[in-house]
């Protein structure tokens, strides 16, 4: 446990500077989903499907969202 | 998906989080979750791009930068230069390499989402240098701390904090910190605090009184802004903690969720709310009439792992308690509702009547729930007081036979209500749920002692839900009135058959869902007119289910009393008046007090009779002497005298049989439910409490309609009337008109006329029988030429019509009287043969001869002596005769009479009017068996009927007389009778030796001694 923790130290600020990057960039993930997205691409998932598909399902979400407010 | 490894697994598992955190959606059972994974899935399966390219990644690095200058953002772009640099430099995994594939790949993640970066206003946020390692160091240390300072002043227990302390704790925000871990704090050190997050605003003027209110104010956990509070820092009481760190020790890229802290206590009340139908909780919620327990709810000394595998337990009997309860709100909403417009009975397309067969069931639902409301009540009443520590899995332990029972409720309801289609028809409903009732019943009663619990609600509920059913079979076998305004009874009226109408008996009632055998036993119309296209799929899919099965056993008898009665009713209708049946109804008990009363003294069974009034000691007293020498009696016949041993054994029985206490009560109901002694015997309960009743009421029922049919409206003498027309028995009158029919013949005149006919009918029928003269009349039917070939056929369509009045015709109905008129023209056939025959004089023939004598002598003589042809003659009549006769003996008295003998011994012993119609069924198809007319036995008809029309063609020729006719046909007819004779004897015979036509013996025996002379 000794030995792997400055390891995960120094991982868990990159992810800060990670989620620091994410903010400049205005991309609105939040950490959790930011160590997700690490995570689905550490698996290999492309990162640009990845992108897409976080695009249509916020798209997805907030038409469900309008439409459940209307339909309330 | 077995083939997947864990690489898969895990992947599923992550892109599942993916869609929860970005779209929101919490339930993967939604459809909507199941589509964007689904969408996810072929968008990272099958959609190709290219790999990422860490050039063109840092190229695009530098142009938002580029990017950032030109719009003169300098501070940005120098963050932005700086942080990249940083990221790209830093580890991500734990093997601590940089500029990865992956750092790249996730760079250029962010860079495909980021939206207008340069327009967004952002200020770095300082980062805490080393924030772990201080963390973690923090842990261990806090941890220590925590446990040494605590045993200090309070050594006692650690649960003592937790139970005691939860309802008057302080209220305190969660203070957080950007790691996620957040520190625990003694109660002492932060009023300020407590204040914002309360979001009361209050004056904390004296100490004293912020301190009362701390003390009786129960925190509000459930506002938005979660508030923490103070508890015990021993380590058993802070198991989360300690978790969590394990947590996020393990796994870099762990993040703590946010997390509402609540004590156990607030836990069980919300239990108990939940559990008494409250439907706004904080800790479980519903959804869409789903319950889901929050995720973010802890208790400090469980994981939430383990506290949400509790939780969820509870919700699930929740949402049972949920889902009754929402039933019992519309039954009971529903017929509120319907009050209204039941009062004017104008608008009754608006409102259906009330289903009394769901409101009995809610009712017994109803009474349930409010003992089990008591129960809680109770519970939360010791949370209250604090007298003793309660714990939730002591509250789950003490609710166990609640929850047992509950489940089964749910069971029941699930099958019995939640899972029939929505638009089937009120009787399938109640008939369904009934019989969910009493499968479910009688499957627990099998378990044994496991289920008494169990067996003991069921019986309860089902004595309520059937109230509804017992009352209308009541209403209907009583006073003959079907009362069934929601269509929830298996049989109902049809409203367009009037009671005086012939096809009442059978037309007037459906009976929905019956099973094949009961069907075919009571042969009623199952058209299921009213019923919709999903009843007939449901009740084709399960017959046996719909089928109410606690009446099948006297469905039989239900409908003969129910039908009876109406009919009893309407024909006494003019003679007895209201004001007696009133009176009588008033002392009558109804079938369901009956019922409730036998199944009292069911399980009274045993003790003595309520008669000797003494005091309960002397009961007692006389009871245990009575049983000890009943025991004592036992046991002397098994060779063993011991008085000790009799004494303890009557003690024994008695324990067991000194619940009469509790029937005292007034709700009898209720107490038996909890005796096992009626549910051990479910059926037989049945057989021996409600069975009789019916029975006994239908004794009652069917022998007064068969009184009354039988003395009132003269039913045997309807039947005697048919006989004596039909079947020839009242033979000087019917003689009468059938030789005018045959003179007419003779004499070759035209009788198809009905005038000619009605006359020579009323002339026979009016001079014995003047009153059935105006009921008699004859038809004519028009019969195809073509079957008219043989003389025989000639008397085809010559058919009786006995007019029946109402109510006889239920039994002699028109298709009866079809079965009549088929027998009475082979009587008619036999007879006009016998008569043709019998009518034959020797004279007219050698008369004949004589006349001829001159001009045929010559050519005749030369063949044949003209004497011997005559004898010839002669011969072949006799033997015509002797068939004929031996035919006619057969029927009218073998077949006729002794059949008539049995049919008329019968109706005297039927019991209802039913049995009276198959008796009368079974005496026509009998007769017609008997008379040869089945289609099957069609060859030997045939044959007799051949033989039948050489008798009338030998009878026209002897009387057209001798020379008329060549000498070729007496051999022709000789012949074709012997073959016919041969035959039948052989067949006959073959059947008689067979020994399955014992009644043909007779007619066999004289046809064979006929032929054996020929």
């Amino acid at each position: 446990m000794a030995s792997v923790a400055p390891n995960l130290s120094a991982v868990r600020e990159t992810m800060d500077v990670l989620l620091e990057i994410s903010r400049l960039l205005n991309s609105g993930l939040d950490m959790e989903s930011l160590s997700i997205c690490v995570r689905l691409c550490e698996q290999g998932i492309n990162p640009e499907a990845l992108s897409s598909v976080i695009k249509e399902l916020r798209k997805a979400s907030d038409s469900l969202k309008t439409s459940e407010n209307v339909g309330s | 998906m077995s083939h997947w490894n864990t690489f898969e697994r895990d992947l599923e598992k992550d892109v599942k989080k993916l869609i929860k955190s970005v779209s929101g959606l919490q339930d993967e059972n939604d459809v909507n979750f199941q589509l964007a994974l689904k969408f996810t899935w072929s968008n990272f399966r099958f959609h190709r791009f290219l790999d990422v390219n860490s050039h063109k990644v840092q190229n695009t690095v530098d142009g938002i930068h580029e990017k950032l200058v030109v719009h003169s953002d300098m501070v940005k772009a120098e963050t932005w230069k700086r942080i990249t640099t940083e990221f790209l430099n830093s580890p991500l995994l734990s093997d601590g390499k940089t500029k990865t594939e992956l750092h790249y790949s996730i760079l250029s993640l962010l860079l495909f989402l980021s939206d207008s970066p340069s327009n967004s206003s952002y200020t770095e946020r300082p980062r805490l240098k080393e924030p772990d390692s201080e963390n973690y160091f923090d842990w261990g240390k806090y941890l220590l701390e925590g446990e040494e300072i605590i045993l200090g002043p309070y050594p006692d227990t650690p649960v003592w904090s937790e139970d005691d302390d939860e309802v008057e704790e302080d209220s305190e925000p969660l203070s957080r910190e950007d790691s996620g871990i957040q520190v625990d704090r003694t109660p002492l050190d932060d009023h300020d605090q407590a204040k914002r997050a309360v979001q009361v605003s209050w004056k904390v003027g004296e100490p004293d009184a912020r301190t009362w209110l701390e003390q009786h104010v129960v925190t509000q956990y459930w506002t938005a802004k979660s508030s923490r509070f103070s508890h015990s820092l021993h380590l058993h009481s802070n198991l989360i903690n300690v978790w969590e760190q394990h947590l996020y020790n393990i796994d870099p890229l762990y993040t703590p969720e946010e997390k509402v802290f609540v004590s156990e206590t607030q836990v069980i009340r919300e239990t108990l709310w939940l559990l008494s139908g409250v439907k706004k909780l904080f800790i479980f919620q519903v959804h869409d009439g789903k319950i889901t327990v929050r995720n973010d709810v802890v208790v400090t000394h469980l994981t939430n792992n383990c506290l949400r595998s509790v939780l969820e337990h509870i919700a699930a009997y929740g949402q049972a308690v949920l889902r009754l309860q929402t039933f019992i709100d519309d039954v009971t909403g529903y017929s509120i509702e319907c009050s209204l417009p039941v009062v004017h009975n104008g608008a009754k397309k608006a409102s259906e009547p009330p289903f009394r067969t769901y409101q009995a069931f809610v009712w017994a639902l109803y009474k349930y729930f409010s003992s089990f409301k008591q129960e809680l009540t109770n519970i939360e009443r010791c949370i209250i007081a604090k007298d003793e520590t309660i714990t939730l899995s002591a509250v789950l332990e003490r609710l166990t036979p609640h929850l047992a029972q509950l489940k089964v409720l749910h069971k029941v309801f699930c099958t019995g209500v939640a899972e029939v289609p929505p638009d089937t028809p009120n009787v399938v409903r109640a008939s369904h749920l009934l019989n969910t009732l009493y499968k479910a019943i009688i499957e627990y009663d099998s378990i044994g002692e496991a289920s008494e619990q169990a067996v003991a609600l069921l019986f309860l509920l089902w004595v309520e839900t059937v109230r509804p059913y017992l009352e209308i079979v009541d209403e209907w076998i009583v006073h003959g009135n079907l009362f069934d305004p929601a269509k929830e009874f298996i049989i109902q009226r049809n409203k367009d058959v009037p009671v005086n109408h012939r096809d009442f008996w059978y037309a007037t009632y459906t009976l929905y869902s019956v099973s094949e055998t009961v069907e075919n036993d009571e042969k009623l119309s199952d058209t299921a007119s009213g019923s919709s296209a999903s009843d007939q799929a449901a009740s084709a899919a399960s017959k046996q289910h719909t089928m109410v099965s606690f009446l099948k056993p006297v469905l039989k008898q239900i409908i003969m009393a129910g039908k009876s009665m109406q009919l009893l009713k309407n024909l006494e209708n003019k003679e007895s008046t209201q004001e007696q049946l009133s009176l009588r109804d008033a002392e009558r008990k109804s079938l369901y007090t009956l019922f409730l009363e036998s199944v009292q003294s069911r399980l009274r069974f045993g003790e003595e009779s309520p008669t000797d009034i003494v005091t309960e000691q002397q009961a007692t007293k006389r009871s245990l002497i009575k049983m000890q020498s009943i025991v004592a009696r036992h046991l002397e016949l098994d060779d063993v005298n011991d008085p000790l041993l009799a004494i303890n054994f009557a003690r024994l029985y008695l324990e067991q049989n000194d619940f009469h206490e509790k029937f005292t009560g007034e709700d009898i109901v209720f107490d038996r439910s909890s005796e096992s002694v009626t549910c051990q015997t479910f059926e037989l309960t049945l057989r021996s409490c409600l069975y009789p009743h019916i029975e006994k009421r239908y004794f009652e029922c069917c022998g007064n309609l068969m009184q009354t049919l039988k003395k009132d409206y003269r039913l045997t003498e309807y039947l005697q009337a048919m006989r004596n027309y039909f079947l020839l028995e009242a033979g000087d009158t019917m003689y009468d008109f059938y030789t005018a029919i045959f003179d007419k013949v003779f004499e070759k005149e035209s009788w198809q006329q009905l005038s000619f006919l009605s006359v020579q009918l009323q002339e026979a029928v009016g001079q014995r029988y003047p009153e059935d003269s105006t009921r008699l009349s004859v038809f004519l039917e028009n019969v195809d030429p073509s079957k008219k070939k043989q003389p025989i056929n000639n008397l085809d369509g010559l058919t009786l019509s006995y007019k029946v009045p109402w109510p006889v015709d239920i039994v002699i109905s028109s298709e009866c009287q079809k079965i009549y008129n088929q027998v009475f023209l082979l009587l008619l056939q036999i007879k006009w043969a016998k008569y043709s025959l019998d009518t034959l004089r020797f004279s007219e023939l050698s008369a004949a001869v004589r006349r001829n004598e001159g001009g045929l002598f010559d050519q005749e003589s030369a063949k044949e002596p003209i004497k011997q042809q005559i004898h010839r003659m002669f011969l072949l009549r006799v033997k015509l005769m002797h068939f004929v006769n031996s035919l006619h003996n057969y029927i009218m008295t073998r077949i006729l009479h002794s059949t008539g003998l049995e049919f008329q011994h019968q109706v005297e012993e039927a019991k209802d009017l039913d049995q009276l119609i198959k008796i009368h069924y079974r005496y026509l198809s009998t007769i017609h068996d008997r008379c040869l007319l089945r289609e099957k036995v069609s060859f030997v008809k045939d044959a007799i009927m051949k033989v039948l029309n050489l008798v009338l063609m030998f009878s026209s020729r002897w009387q057209a007389g001798f020379g008329a006719w060549k000498i070729e046909s007496i051999d022709k007819m000789e012949s074709d009778f012997k073959n016919c004779h041969m035959f039948l004897v052989t067949i006959l015979n073959k059947a008689v030796c067979r020994g399955s036509f014992p009644h043909l013996e007779s007619l066999a025996l004289s046809l064979m001694a006929g032929f054996e002379q020929c």
